[in-house]
């Protein structure tokens, strides 16, 4: 009897469960119909209000159009965005550059800023975690403040977009103690690193001096990379010091670093790089002696065109062809007994007639 | 007498012992489903504080090379690399491998694109079989045609590692189509985590949806029952079992119709394995088995946001060649690395990944097959309560159903606004419908998958697919 009362409980249970989700999936779909609709509508209507502020014949009408618009965003930062949306593919379809200043002007009507302050304020995560993306976007400096609070939050994706916005609003302080509170956590990419300088509205310098204070050598090193493209003369020292070292990691990321400034004085180092055990300082030689005019560095160049390894060769050829390369050298490359240099160059040659 | 009393306990003990089973294995992926839902809410939300669009533009973002392996494929190729081009990606190059195609394939590729032959160094990192020439395109700058000799899915896939240029590589089947956000998607599990080595998307079925340059535009109920089955049972392997595999990181399958790989890792376990038909499993194993023996810290995620089309099988015929094909690849996968179960050494992958694979996945099939005919057989002999059946039965449905029902709930989670409420409720229909008959059908073709495995082990066979909508 018990196996009985059991079985049946079971069936009702299931029964019961299925119920639930039948319910909650139909409530689901109901709400995103729901939402679908609303969002056709919304757009609908901002179509009609945006065409009638970007389209508005005098400056008047357009401040009761852009009144219209504001009263139809309410305070939703989904209808701002999209309105806004709707005006930036205007504006990348037109080629109008009016659409620009009409954009700072709803911008000063709908204060958007402050929608998402509320939304920093207000939301879960993971909408403070927007609006603290939306507010560098905004360019609001008023709110650093608020950013700062939630850069050490024990969400990790919080904290990491609170110091993004900040790195766009050029903190140095804070991001550099972000980017030092993270620096033995590997599960972090090094191109965070670089998303940050690359996004860092402020001193670039000062960020990596700051960080070079007291970062490990494995941050170090992924800094130097990360701004060797930006050339800072200052870090010089450091890395001509790195290149001539004996530690590999240093010596790999100074010598890109050097390659990139592409300096004559620098070239005895370069070449001295190009003969490296390492194929990545080959590689990177290679591309900073492609940058100097003499024909020392071309012949290493040349020389690099049948390295052992395949990415010093595609290194060299990417280069080669950007010297001043005379007709008869590449003939000879072409020409030449070393199959693979031959094909590398050929390879790029192919590039770059089609980009004539 | 007493031989008959053993065959009699024997039914009676093996009865037990399914239904068992049945209860244990469904219980499990009650489970997997209950872990993948805050799993799929969590996700959704993350994925909106991501705001993944504002790298469309970004550097930072490492470039991916798409490998497509084209073998006889003269009706989707062009087609296929005509929409990969319009995808939403920073920098990204595709592949062709023409794996010996003895249709129309390397003639339309060259015809389509204004492709010529040019000579270029190989790097060989993995043997493959011989490449006859490699097609580039002026007009195309980012894409390659590669002609080679057959020798299967994996080779081609090979050839395409030693020839591509960026450090992650998707594979793709070449009648499969991808989302055109759905690389940033991916991609960002790389840039937000350095550990990740694998990542894959999520593989919808897209009989009845119309899909557009990589967008989705709308849906119309299949016509087909096996279509519409098919629909709930993508939701119900991916959006619940993957997932939760995913969020244990012992994830054993990334699709070979969409996966993102970290090269290097590829290449330093050797490339994919030739002489196999589950080499989209059997890869996943060996960098676990890699990573995990070597001690290097890594990760292999899923991203159920990130999504890939594929038109199902239409007919019986190719659900069934479909299924003894991937029951094949498990088991050989499952073979070749046998050392791994049970292996303190490999953690979650050793302790719960591969022994649910063996026990649910693999004899599951066999054990509930058994169970059709064995159970009904009991009852007709008297061995077997008929309530006590009758409840069995019911049950078994039952529990299915509320793993169907559930994954269409967590599909809700990931907000498709293609299919209508109507739709959606139409659909769930189904996922009652499928445990009479549909289903039982499955587990006997992978039954014959297990029982055909020596014979059947390399040989790919063709499925005949609907064409997308241009």
């Amino acid at each position: 009897m018990t196996y009985e009362i059991i079985s049946i409980a079971a069936l009702l249970l299931c029964l019961l469960i299925i119920g639930v989700e039948y319910i909650f999936h139909y409530r689901l779909a109901e709400q995103q119909d729901d939402n679908a609709v609303r969002i056709e509508g919304i757009r609908r209507r901002l179509k009609m209000r945006v065409e009638g502020v970007l389209f508005a014949p005098t400056a008047s009408s357009r401040a009761a159009e852009i009144t219209s618009l504001v009263k139809e965003i309410n305070g939703d930062y989904e209808v701002y965005e999209l309105a806004v949306e709707a005006m930036r593919d205007y504006r990348e379809q037109s080629k109008d550059e009016r659409v620009d200043r009409i954009l700072e002007e709803v911008d000063e009507a709908a204060k958007p800023v402050e929608l998402y302050a509320k939304m920093l304020e207000e939301g879960d995560v993971y909408h403070k975690s927007y609006a603290c993306r939306r507010l560098a976007d905004l360019d609001a400096r008023d709110h650093i403040d608020a950013l700062r609070r939630y850069v050490n939050d024990k969400n990790r994706d919080l904290a990491y977009n609170a110091a993004m916005g900040l790195a766009r609003l050029g903190d140095v302080d804070t991001v550099a103690d972000y980017l030092l509170s993270i620096q033995d956590d590997r599960m972090y990419s090094a191109r965070i690193v670089n998303e940050f300088f690359d996004d860092f509205g402020g001193d670039r310098e000062a960020l990596a001096a700051r960080l070079f204070e007291s970062c490990n050598p494995y941050m170090r090193n992924t800094i130097i990379k990360a701004i060797a493209h930006y050339k800072i003369d200052a870090f010089r020292p450091m890395y001509l010091e790195g290149a001539v070292g004996d530690n590999l990691q240093d010596k790999i990321a100074c010598v890109k670093a050097l390659a990139a400034f592409g300096y004559p004085e620098d070239e005895q180092i370069l070449q001295m790089a190009a003969k490296d055990r390492s194929w990545v300082i080959r590689a990177s030689a290679v591309r900073g002696l492609s940058l100097l005019e003499s024909r020392t560095a071309l012949a290493s160049v040349k020389r690099a065109l049948g390295d052992r390894e395949w990415w010093v060769r595609h290194a060299a050829a990417d280069s080669i062809i950007k010297m001043n390369i005379s007709p008869q050298d590449l003939e000879d490359i072409l020409g030449g007994y070393d199959r693979f240099a031959a094909d590398a160059v050929k390879n790029v040659l192919y590039r770059m007639i089609d980009n004539y | 007498m007493s031989f008959l009393n053993a065959v009699r306990s024997f039914i009676v003990v093996f009865n037990y012992f399914c239904m068992t089973f049945t209860i244990v294995l469904n219980l499990v992926y009650i489970v997997q489903l209950f872990v993948s839902f805050f799993r799929v809410r969590k996700d959704y939300d993350r994925h909106f504080s991501d705001d993944y669009l504002r790298y469309e533009d970004s550097e930072n973002l490492m470039p991916i090379s798409l490998i497509i392996p084209a073998y006889n494929e003269q009706e989707n190729i062009v087609q296929n690399v005509r929409s990969l081009m319009k995808l939403n990606y920073p920098s990204f190059e595709i592949v062709v491998i023409n794996d010996g195609s003895t249709d129309r394939t390397a003639e339309l590729m060259v015809n389509s694109f204004h492709m010529s032959p040019i000579e270029t160094s190989i790097r060989s990192q993995i043997p493959t079989r011989h490449i006859r020439k490699v097609y580039y395109s002026r007009k195309y700058p980012n894409l390659l045609f590669v002609d080679k000799d057959n020798g299967g899915k994996s080779d081609a896939l090979n050839a395409g590692i030693n020839i591509s240029s960026y450090p992650l590589f998707t594979c793709l089947d070449a009648d499969s189509r991808i989302e055109k956000d759905a690389l940033l998607k991916l991609s960002l599990e790389f840039l937000k985590d350095s550990r990740t080595v694998v990542s894959g998307g999520l593989v919808r079925i897209a009989n009845g949806s119309r899909i557009v340059n990589g967008e989705l535009k709308g849906f119309t109920m299949p016509k087909k029952l096996v279509e519409r089955f098919q629909i709930v049972e993508y939701y119900r392997s991916f959006l619940m079992g993957r997932v939760f595999w995913g969020a244990t990181n012992s994830l054993l399958i990334v699709s070979g119709a969409f996966g993102l790989f970290r090269k290097q890792t590829v290449i330093d376990v050797g490339g994919y394995k030739t002489n196999t038909i589950g080499e989209d499993m059997e890869i996943v194993v060996r960098i676990h088995r890699y990573m995990r023996k070597n001690r290097k810290k890594y990760r292999i995620s899923f991203n159920e946001l990130a999504v890939c089309w594929t038109q199902g099988p239409m007919s019986i015929r190719d659900i069934r060649s479909q299924r003894r094909r991937w029951q094949i690849g498990l088991m050989d996968t499952l073979i070749s690395h046998r050392g791994m179960t049970l292996n303190p050494r490999y953690g979650m992958v050793g302790l719960l990944s591969m022994p649910y694979n063996w026990i649910f996945e693999l004899f599951g099939a066999v054990i509930e097959t058994i169970g059709y005919f064995l159970v009904p057989f009991s009852l007709i002999m008297g061995e077997l309560n008929m309530f006590f059946f009758v409840m069995y039965f019911l049950l078994a449905v039952l529990l299915g159903v509320i793993l169907s029902e559930g994954s269409l709930v967590l599909e809700q989670y990931t907000h498709r606004a293609a299919m209508t409420a109507r739709q959606s409720i139409e659909i769930s229909v189904y996922a009652i419908l499928e445990n009479f008959g549909y289903r039982q059908m499955i587990s006997v073709f992978r039954v014959e998958g297990i029982i055909k495995y020596r014979k059947l082990r390399k040989n790919w066979g063709k499925i005949k697919r609907k064409e997308f909508d241009q």
